[in-house]
C-alpha cells in the first residue's frame, strides 16, 4: 500500500479557506499602533498551517510565499513591527493571494506567478524597511532562509539556560496523513538549539514494522528563553495526532505549570504492542540516542548513547481522548441522506397514526399512546438532523467588515459596519444562496445609500454613516435586515425613472411599498453615475428572484434623509415546509404557509367578471385577480362555483391573488421532495410531499402559479 | 641488498619480509572475508517508496555475512525512509550482522542528525 496525499487535498483546501476567513476577520479588527498579540497570534497560526500543510503536499509556491508573509508576522508578533493601515492591506491581499492560490492549485489552474512574485517582493521590502521599533527589522535574505532560528520566538538571549522539555510521541496515524516528525523537528529547531534524543525502543522487527507507522519518539530539549507558544505552533499541525509534552525548564520555570497534553484521538493507545528488540551484542547501543541539533548546523553531529533509557511508555500513555467537544467534517450529502431518511419517517409515522385512528378497543388506544410518543421523538429527532445543517449567519457576515472597509476607502466614505445577531443559525443551502444577495445589498447601500462625509456634515449628521446587518429569528422564518443612515430612497425619482421606462403610466398612482419595489426591476438604477460599484442596474432583480427562489420575501422601508431598510424573510431550511392544505376535487395541494395572506368566502356582488373568463373580486379598496387552481392545472372539481369554494388570499412580489379551491384541510409541515430530482421542473410547484394516508401532495410555488396564471391571460385590466 | 624470492617468503622471518615489501605481509595476515553484501539507498526514501525500501533491505537481511550501506545517492527521505533503514541496523545488530556505511548523502545526513538517530545506526566497533 501506498500513502496517497491527494486524499486529504479536499480536507486541506476547505480548512485552509475558513482559515482565511478567520484570518481576514482577524485582520479587520487590527488597529493601528501596537499589534493586539493575540489577533496576531490568530492570524499567525493561520499562515503557518498554511505553509505546514502546503509544504506536505508539496505545493510549494503556496508554502514559499506564505513562508515570507509567516516572517512579516512574526515580525509583528515580537514587537518588532508597528500595525499601520498599510501593513493591514498589504495583509489583507496576501491573504486573497493566498486564497487566490489555493483555489488555483485546488482546481489545477496555473497560478499568476506575476502576482505572487510582485505581492512577495513587497513583503520582502517591508520587512527591509525598519519597522518603527527600537529592534531591527532582520533583511529580506533572512526571511527565506528557514533554518535560521526565529530570533522573535526568543525571550532572552543572554538568559541563565532554560527552556523546555519536549516529549513528543507520534500517533500511529501521523505518517500516513501525511504528517512528518522531521519537518516538526527541522522547524523548532529554527527557535533555538535542540538536544534530541530519540526512544526506538518501540521498533518491532523490520518485517514486522508497518512502514507508514511512526514507531519513534523523542524527548527534545529546547535551549533557549522560546515561547510556548511559538513551541505550540510548530506542532499545530499535528494537535490530535500525537501526545505531545511540554515542561519549561530553568530560572522561568518555577511559575510555569506543565502544558496539558495534546489530547489523541480516540482508541489511540501508546503502550508498546511488543518488547523492544533487545540487542544481543553486549557493546551495541541502546536504542535511544542523544543528538543536539542546532539552526542550521552542518558541522558533524555528536552522539552519544543515552545515559538510561527513555521513560517507560506509561509515562506517554495518555488519557483517551473522549468528549473534548471537537467536530468532525461530514460531507452534506450524508447528512441530507439522514435527513431524507428521516423525512420518510416521519411519512411512515403519519400512516402509521391515520390508520390506527379508526381502531377501537383498549389495545387500540395503547398502540395511539405509542403512536402519540413515536410522534414526539420523530420530531425530536427531525429537528436534530436538520440542527446539523444549520450554520451561524456570520459565515455570511463575516464578508463585510472587508467589503464596507475597502468600498468605504474607494468611495471616500466613512462607515461603521455594525453586525448583531451573527449566531442567528440557518440552513446551509439558505446560507450558501443568500451571500450573494446581501453583498448587493451592503454594496448598494454603500454606493447610493450612505452619503460621502461632507454631505452627511451640511444635512448635520455625523461624518461616518452606519450600515447595520440584522438576523433574527421570528416565527419559524429567519429575518435579515441590511440597513443604513443615509439619504433614503428618493421616491420621485424612481417613479420618475419607471415612468420614464415605461414600468409604470403616468397617470398611474402607486403604494410607496410598490415605488420602493420597483428597484427590483431588472435593469432599474436611478443612479447618475454609473459606477463600477453599482449603477447598472444589475444586481437588485438577481436579489429579489435569489431571495424569492429560497422561498423568502423582501421589503423596503426607507425614510428620506433617515436612511433605508431592506428586510428579507427566510424560511429557516428548504427541507421542510409550513403548509396548508387545500383541496381540489381529488387532488390535494400544499400552499406554503408564508405566502398566505387570509382566506374567505366569496360574496357574489364583490365578484367582477372580465374579457376572456377572468375574474376579480373586490377585497377592501383592491381588485385581486380569481385563479382556479383546477383550471391551472387541469384537474377535476369539485366546486366550479365560486360561493360553493373558498378564496385564500396569497401574495409574491406584492401581487396578491386569489386561489380558489374546494376545501381547507390542516395545516402540517411537510418534507419537501424535490420534483427537479425525481421528475422534471414544473411552474408553479415548488416539489411534492407524501400525506399521511400515502397520497403525494403537490406543493404550490406561489410566484410560479402567478406566473403561470399571467402567462395564460393577457394582463388583466380591471373594469371601471 | 636482500634478495627476496617470491617463491620463499615464508622462510624469512616476518620482521624482515615486512621491511622489504610490506604489501606481502598484509596479504599473509589478511583472513579470507565473506562476500560483502550492499545495500543502496535509492534517492527517493519517502513513505511513498517505503514498501519497496523495506522489500529491499528484508532481502539483504537474509544474506549471510556484512553488508555495506550506500546511501549516497539520497535527495530525499523522511521519517518513515530514516526509521526503515533504522529498523534493518537494529536487526543487523540483533543477527550479529555487521554493516559499514558507505556513504551518506548531505540530505540524508541532516535528516539523521534532525531525528537524532545517528547512534543507533552505527554499528558498534
Amino acid at each position: 500500500m501506498t500513502l496517497d496525499l491527494a486524499q486529504f487535498h479536499e480536507t486541506f483546501f476547505a480548512e485552509s479557506f475558513e482559515a482565511l476567513d478567520s484570518m481576514e476577520a482577524a485582520l479587520l479588527k487590527l488597529s493601528a499602533g501596537d499589534a493586539d498579540l493575540e489577533l496576531v497570534n490568530t492570524i499567525f497560526r493561520v499562515a503557518h498551517s498554511i505553509k505546514g500543510g502546503s509544504a506536505t503536499f508539496g505545493f510549494s509556491d503556496v508554502a514559499a510565499f506564505t513562508h515570507t508573509l509567516e516572517t512579516l508576522l512574526d515580525q509583528m508578533r515580537s514587537g518588532k513591527r508597528r500595525v499601520d493601515s498599510a501593513l493591514v492591506d498589504t495583509l489583507l491581499r496576501s491573504g486573497d493571494l493566498m486564497r487566490e492560490m489555493l483555489a488555483a492549485t485546488q482546481a489545477k489552474q496555473p497560478l499568476d506567478k506575476g502576482k505572487v512574485a510582485s505581492l512577495h517582493a513587497e513583503i520582502e521590502l517591508i520587512m527591509a524597511t525598519p519597522g518603527h521599533s527600537t529592534m531591527p527589522a532582520p533583511s529580506a535574505s533572512s526571511a527565506a532562509t528557514p533554518a535560521a532560528p526565529s530570533a522573535p520566538a526568543m525571550l532572552e538571549p543572554g538568559e541563565a539556560r532554560s527552556g523546555w522539555r519536549i516529549h513528543f510521541v507520534p500517533g500511529p496515524k501521523l505518517l500516513r496523513n501525511g504528517n512528518d516528525p522531521l519537518r516538526l523537528l527541522r522547524e523548532l529547531a529554527t527557535l533555538a538549539p535542540c538536544e534530541i534524543r530519540v526512544d526506538a525502543k518501540w521498533i518491532p522487527p523490520l518485517g514486522e514494522l508497518d512502514p507508514e507507522e511512526c514507531r519513534l519518539a523523542w524527548r527534545i530539549e529546547v535551549n533557549g528563553a522560546v515561547k510556548e507558544s511559538a513551541i505550540k505552533s510548530v506542532f499545530d499541525w499535528v494537535d490530535g495526532e500525537c501526545d505531545l509534552n511540554l515542561e519549561p525548564f530553568g530560572p522561568a520555570a518555577d511559575a510555569t505549570v506543565m502544558m496539558p497534553a495534546l489530547k489523541l484521538p480516540a482508541g489511540v493507545e501508546f503502550e508498546a504492542p511488543s518488547p523492544a528488540p533487545s540487542p544481543v551484542a553486549a557493546p551495541a547501543a541502546p536504542p535511544t540516542a542523544v543528538t543536539p541539533v542546532a539552526p542550521a548546523m552542518q558541522a558533524p553531529s555528536v552522539e552519544e548513547p543515552a545515559a538510561k533509557p527513555a521513560a517507560s511508555s506509561a509515562s506517554a500513555a495518555p488519557a483517551a481522548a473522549s468528549g473534548d467537544g471537537g467536530s468532525i467534517r461530514v460531507s452534506i450529502e450524508k447528512v441530507d441522506e439522514l435527513l431524507n431518511s428521516v423525512g420518510e419517517l416521519v411519512i411512515t409515522q403519519s400512516v402509521l397514526s391515520q390508520l390506527a385512528a379508526p381502531l377501537e378497543g383498549r389495545d387500540a388506544e395503547q398502540l395511539r399512546n405509542a403512536l402519540v410518543q413515536l410522534e414526539r421523538h420523530m420530531r425530536a429527532l427531525q429537528e436534530s438532523v436538520m440542527r446539523v445543517r444549520m450554520l451561524p449567519i456570520n459565515v455570511v457576515f463575516n464578508r463585510f467588515p472587508r467589503l464596507v472597509r475597502d468600498l468605504g476607502q474607494k468611495l471616500g466614505k466613512k462607515i461603521e459596519l455594525r453586525l448583531t445577531g451573527d449566531t442567528t443559525e440557518l440552513d446551509k443551502t439558505v446560507l450558501e444562496k443568500i451571500g450573494d444577495p446581501l453583498v448587493h445589498l451592503v454594496r448598494n447601500a454603500i454606493d447610493h445609500g450612505i452619503e460621502t462625509p461632507e454631505v452627511r456634515l451640511a444635512a448635520g449628521k455625523p461624518a461616518h454613516g452606519i450600515i447595520e446587518l440584522n438576523a433574527y429569528h421570528k416565527g419559524g422564518n429567519v429575518v435579515v435586515e441590511v440597513s443604513d443612515d443615509g439619504g433614503g430612497l428618493r421616491r420621485e425619482k424612481i417613479l420618475a425613472k419607471a415612468r420614464e421606462r415605461g414600468l409604470v403610466s403616468g397617470d398611474e398612482e402607486l403604494s410607496e411599498e410598490r415605488v420602493f419595489n420597483l428597484i427590483f426591476a431588472p435593469g432599474f438604477s436611478t443612479a447618475d453615475v454609473v459606477s463600477d460599484v453599482s449603477g447598472r442596474g444589475v444586481g437588485m432583480d438577481v436579489v429579489k428572484r435569489n431571495i424569492n427562489e429560497l422561498g423568502g420575501h423582501v421589503q423596503i422601508h426607507s425614510t428620506p434623509g433617515k436612511g433605508s431598510m431592506v428586510r428579507i424573510r427566510l424560511p429557516l431550511t428548504l427541507a421542510i415546509l409550513d403548509g396548508q392544505l387545500a383541496r381540489v376535487g381529488s387532488e390535494v395541494y400544499v400552499v406554503p404557509i408564508v405566502s398566505i395572506v387570509e382566506t374567505i368566502q366569496v360574496r357574489q356582488e364583490l365578484v367582477s367578471s372580465i374579457a376572456a373568463r377572468a375574474q376579480v373580486f373586490r377585497l377592501r379598496d383592491d381588485y385581486l385577480p380569481i385563479v382556479r387552481l383546477y383550471d391551472l392545472f387541469g384537474v377535476e372539481p369539485q366546486h366550479t362555483d365560486l360561493l360553493d369554494g373558498l378564496l385564500m388570499i396569497v401574495e409574491a412580489d406584492g401581487t396578491r391573488v386569489g386561489l380558489f379551491v374546494d376545501e381547507l384541510m390542516s395545516q402540517q409541515q411537510v418534507v419537501i421532495k424535490s420534483l427537479e430530482t425525481n421528475f422534471r421542473p414544473v411552474v408553479g410547484l415548488a416539489g411534492a410531499t407524501m400525506l399521511g394516508d400515502g397520497r403525494v401532495a403537490l406543493i404550490l410555488d406561489i410566484p410560479g402559479v402567478i406566473a403561470r396564471y399571467q402567462s395564460r391571460r393577457e394582463p388583466v385590466q380591471v373594469a371601471a | 641488498v636482500k634478495h627476496v624470492s617470491s617463491t620463499t617468503p615464508a622462510s624469512l622471518p616476518k620482521q624482515e619480509v615486512e621491511e622489504i615489501a610490506p604489501e606481502i605481509v598484509e596479504s599473509m595476515s589478511s583472513v579470507p572475508k565473506p562476500a560483502v553484501g550492499r545495500v543502496v539507498l535509492p534517492a527517493t526514501c519517502t513513505i511513498h517508496e517505503a514498501r519497496a525500501l523495506q522489500a529491499h533491505l528484508l532481502e539483504q537481511l537474509d544474506k549471510p555475512g556484512p553488508c555495506e550501506i550506500d546511501g549516497g545517492a539520497v535527495q530525499q527521505v523522511d521519517t518513515a525512509g530514516v526509521q526503515l533503514v533504522l529498523a534493518f541496523a537494529l536487526d543487523c545488530l540483533e543477527r550479529n550482522l555487521p554493516y559499514t556505511w558507505k556513504s551518506r548523502s548531505p540530505v540524508l545526513e541532516e535528516a539523521i542528525r534532525v531525528l537524532g538517530v545517528g547512534a543507533l545506526l552505527e554499528y558498534p566497533a
